[in-house]
């Protein structure tokens, strides 16, 4: 009927009033819609990058696994074919000395298990520093970054420098060595694949903001290659270094210099965050 | 009304109360509008329902509503539209039964306000499932009614006795479908998976 009146000739209200119901109706039909198609792609999308960042959880969980298996691994060779040999050498002098009744024979074979004994202890003193070295703990970051640097450029291979513009306060001792162990993981990887002749690293605090910056003249990487490398089941160390700094909720970026001729790798901490871990401990 | 108190206990909380009262008032006044013969009584009366319609459900949106500007903008609108509409009734009728202009704003208001939360449903991470809400039928039925019948108390003023008994039947459609998606609402189990965690809500989306 609605319909018959408005197609009659003049009823212009009628059409108006049935044109803009059908139009109001169409379009609020048109809204919830669209409200939940829209919903359900949001989701879909959300359920895709939770599932992305599940993967990578579990690469990192992986690559920390894997990380600690080779540490372990290390350690038991160490033990194995340094201390084990050195022990047992030890052993044999002085079952000499139960069935050797020579006293000159004796006091040469306990000298000679006594040295042992000494060089097994600094050699298990090397493995335990190595676990946890003694000038972070006692002097901190600043000391311990100073430390390792001059023993690269003690070697002689590379130039090292390091410099603390503003470490008057030292963090918790947990972060600094989670820092100390990334700044590690970062060096080991400039020795063993960049091929350069300098590594510099400052330190600077801007706010509420702790930066820590590598600087060397080899081969690196940029923030592309370390995304890349972080997605795939290669660059452990990377993954390690990632992981380490989640703990800390910091960030890293590697890129190039602006004259192209270093890399920069930079460490991002908030001071905040580092109170705040502080105060759930 | 008589499935709210059936589950009361599914509607006693999240301001559906305020929607009982509405139906309750909506059913009165079409009692009341049977005895009533005068058009100048039956403005007074319309006029009179659309103030506490509009109150009612501005109140009920306002209660659903998390944003604080949105909360803001819907008291400022009440503010604005209340005085205005006191005015037109106490203006009186013009020989018309119908007050088309308090009615039309009526319904561009709650229009925009419906549009305003189904926005903050839109934007809100935490709601999964929005048609598994109580609220969202309320909200929808008032948005479907108000918009169908928005052209109808526009043009409602220029509409003869004649037009007038022809058209009004849309606005009686419509009011049927808002009191159906009001008792799927209050019929409705108050939904914990409207707020989960992604991977129980949505297995079946891969």
């Amino acid at each position: 009927m609605i319909i018959l009146e408005v197609t009659s000739p003049g009823s212009s209200v009628s059409l108006v009033l049935f044109f803009g119901t059908i139009g109001m109706l169409a379009l609020t039909i048109g809204l919830i819609v669209f409200i939940i198609f829209h919903q359900r792609k949001v989701i879909r999308y959300q359920l895709r990058l939770q599932r992305m960042e599940q993967d990578q959880q579990k690469l990192l969980l992986n690559a920390s696994i894997r990380l600690q298996e080779e540490e372990r691994q290390r350690i038991a060779a160490d033990l194995h074919d340094d201390a084990g040999p050195l022990l047992a050498t030890a052993r044999l002098y002085l079952n000499e000395n139960l069935v050797n009744l020579d006293k000159t024979t004796q006091l040469q074979s306990i000298y000679n298990a006594k040295q042992i004994i000494d060089d097994t202890i600094q050699l298990i003193r090397n493995i335990s520093h190595s676990l946890m070295p003694p000038t972070l703990k006692n002097f901190g970051l600043e000391s311990a970054v100073n430390d390792l640097f001059q023993k690269i450029s003690g070697s002689g291979s590379m130039n090292a420098s390091s410099r603390f513009h503003d470490y008057r306060e030292r963090l918790q001792a947990e972060n600094e060595l989670i820092i100390f162990r990334v700044i590690q993981e970062l060096v080991n990887n400039i020795l063993k694949h960049s091929n350069a002749s300098f590594i510099h690293l400052t330190q600077n605090t801007s706010g509420n903001k702790f930066f820590i910056r590598l600087h060397h003249d080899g081969r690196g990487i940029t923030q592309n290659d370390f995304n890349k490398l972080n997605k795939s089941n290669v660059g452990l160390g990377l993954k390690n270094i990632q992981s380490r700094l989640k703990v800390l909720h910091g960030k890293i970026f590697f890129e190039k210099d602006m004259s192209q001729t270093y890399y920069k790798v930079t460490i991002e901490l908030v001071k905040e965050e580092e109170d705040k871990l502080q105060e759930q401990e | 009304m008589i499935f709210f108190v059936c589950f009361l206990k599914r509607n006693r909380h999240g301001g559906f109360w305020v929607i009982f009262f509405y139906c309750l008032i909506s059913f009165l006044t079409d009692n009341i509008y049977r005895y009533l013969h005068q058009p100048v009584n039956r403005f007074y009366l319309y006029s009179g329902f659309t103030i506490c319609e509009f109150l009612f459900i501005s109140l009920f949106i306002y209660l659903s509503l998390k944003t604080k500007l949105l909360r803001i903008i819907i008291l400022t609108g009440g503010l604005i539209f209340c005085p205005i509409a006191i005015i037109n009734l106490l203006h009186g009728s013009d020989g018309s039964f119908f007050d088309s202009l308090s009615a039309s704003s009526e319904s561009i208001l709650l229009i925009i306000y419906s549009i305003f939360f189904l926005y903050e449903q839109l934007t809100d991470q935490t709601v999964i499932y929005v048609y598994n809400q109580k609220r969202f039928w309320i909200v929808l039925a008032v948005l479907l009614y108000f918009a169908s019948t928005l052209f109808l108390f526009i043009e409602a003023a220029t509409l003869t006795k004649a037009e007038y008994n022809n058209y009004w039947p849309i606005n009686n459609i419509f009011n049927i479908l808002k009191n159906i998606l009001f008792s799927i609402a209050f019929i409705m189990k108050k939904s914990d998976k409207a707020h989960q965690s992604l991977d129980t809500a949505y297995p079946d989306i891969q």
